[in-house]
């Protein structure tokens, strides 16, 4: 068993080696706590090489993309301090894997969530503050070929992440009826609302505390927590500068560099 | 008139006040959209001289996957009048297979003479609901049908009417019987709905017809719409607009 999630682990580690997407896990993992075995797999050799744990990333909260999968519950992925990029600094061509694009709320804490069951008061109370992301999701799997087994083992299709600058503390923003916007050039790509991320972007982050306990590593005072999307993703190409506008967090900017000059494709 | 496009106003006139479908006019005889708007307009002039008044304008197609869907690239229009407006109570079995969507409304407080005086003539923002209901069998049609059929309007009612402000992008929830069926932002409505605004004076001038104070204008929905129930209570609201409800029989 411990082979083939190693098997899994490695051909995940060449994609992101080699810049080339792989063959889908799903054949060497047979539920969903083996895909996280993996993702710990991988997580395990990257706290190795001395990367920085920041925070967790909630994906599939949204019903359409839980339908679209044949789940009905949200899953996570790891946040190293390398995947965070500043607001509107440019992300280099290939720097995530067919990359795509969502609107977010994060959360940043100051206080640990090591309870065997969070409430939302407990979110509220360990939130320091609430900031616009954008975060650029991506696959290690060959054309997005993924059943709910890859995208979990594959640090749940995470990418990088930009946050907004401006700190807004939760008494000051109504998040569940809170607007999403991305604009590119001017054209609306995407739109949505806080309730969209499982009713409220907190009931994600209370998700997310409770599981991250019941496997042992729990959400601690400095993590940054991507609650998930508000809205339709949006795929992404190079040259392209997005604006995401959440109502009552502000703005952030996920820009992307155009193709490689020649002379960087050496 | 055309007579071929003053059957076709009383075909679509009577589908409504028979609540009885009918097969797309395209399916029986050629027509245009230029032509779908005489249509259009031959239907209100009926519904006119049955003693209603015109009390505004609706956009249509105002998002994105909309557009794509029908395969156009502009928004497409209908007209509004009194008999339409919906207070807190709706029989839908006066419809054929109602629809609702949450809309932004405008409501003007002088007359737009000019594109340009669209965003000036603002006298208020209300949170919105359109009540669609296309005449034509299985809710199916092309873009010439649509506009014939006023772009599927049927009704509509409107929650507080406040000052103008911002409401760029507003989340915007739908709920029935208490659950939430829809959501989205106002900002799917062609980027911010006063995009959609500015297209209804746009195409109003185009038309020869003055958008009037006392006017309303239903800008768009920010979700998809969804099956009317009977025997429910719908709420649509919006941040900072409040709540319109509605209760259906």
């Amino acid at each position: 068993m411990t082979e083939r999630h190693q098997a899994a682990a490695a051909r995940l580690l060449e994609a992101y080696a080699s810049g080339r997407p792989c063959e889908p896990v799903r054949d060497l993992i047979d539920g969903v706590d083996d895909a996280y075995a993996v993702q710990n797999l991988v997580t395990e050799r990257w706290l190795s090489q001395g990367r920085r744990l920041a925070g967790r990333k909630i994906g599939l909260t949204s019903k359409a993309v839980q339908r679209q999968l044949g789940v009905d519950s949200p899953d996570f992925g790891m946040l190293f301090a390398d995947m965070a990029v500043p607001d509107g600094e440019e992300i280099p061509v290939g720097a995530v894997l067919q990359p795509r694009a969502e609107a977010e709320v994060a959360l940043v804490l100051d206080r640990d969530l090591t309870h065997e069951r969070h409430t939302v008061a407990d979110v509220i109370r360990a939130a320091a503050f609430a900031l616009p992301a954008i975060e650029i999701v991506g696959s290690r799997v060959r054309d997005w070929d993924i059943t709910l087994a890859d995208t979990v083992a594959d640090n749940a299709s995470s990418g990088m992440y930009v946050l907004g600058n401006r700190p807004v503390s939760l008494r000051d923003v109504d998040l569940r009826m809170a607007g999403m916007v991305i604009e590119r050039r001017g054209d609306q790509v995407s739109s949505g609302i806080g309730a969209a991320c499982l009713g409220h972007p907190l009931h994600a982050a209370v998700w997310l505390a409770d599981t991250l306990v019941r496997l042992g590593r729990p959400l601690q005072a400095g993590d940054t927590v991507l609650t998930g999307a508000l809205g339709p993703v949006v795929p992404v190409a190079p040259g392209d500068v997005l604006e995401a506008r959440i109502d009552g967090l502000g703005d952030v900017r996920a820009a992307f560099a155009a193709e490689k000059s020649a002379e960087e494709e050496v | 008139m055309n007579p071929r496009l003053t059957a076709f106003a009383e075909t679509l006139d009577e589908a409504v006040l028979n609540r009885r479908a009918v097969p797309r006019l395209t399916d029986t005889a050629p027509l245009d959209v230029a032509e779908a708007y005489e249509v259009q307009r031959a239907v209100i002039e009926r519904r006119r001289a049955r003693g209603e008044a015109l009390i505004g304008v609706k956009m249509g197609f105002t998002s994105r996957a909309k557009m794509v869907q029908m395969g156009v690239d502009d928004v497409i229009w209908g007209l509004l009048t009194d008999a339409m407006l919906i207070e807190s109570h709706l029989d839908t079995a006066g419809l054929i297979h109602p629809r609702i969507e949450p809309e932004i409304a405008f409501l003007l407080d002088r007359p737009v003479r000019t594109p340009a005086d669209a965003v000036a003539a603002i006298g208020g923002i209300a949170v919105g609901y359109e009540v669609l209901d296309s005449r034509y069998e299985g809710f199916s049609f092309t873009l010439a049908d649509v506009v014939a059929d006023n772009a599927s309007a049927s009704g509509f009612g409107l929650g507080p009417w406040h000052r103008p402000k911002d409401v760029g992008n507003v989340g915007m929830l739908l709920e029935i019987d208490g659950r939430a069926v829809a959501s989205g932002s106002s900002a799917a409505i062609l980027g911010d709905p006063l995009r959609s605004l500015n297209a209804a004076a746009r195409l109003a001038c185009a038309a020869g017809i003055e958008l009037q104070p006392g006017w309303v204008v239903l800008a768009g929905a920010a979700t998809a719409a969804v099956p009317l129930p009977s025997g429910a209570h719908v709420r649509v609201s919006a941040a900072g607009l409040g709540h319109v409800e509605v209760t259906t029989r």
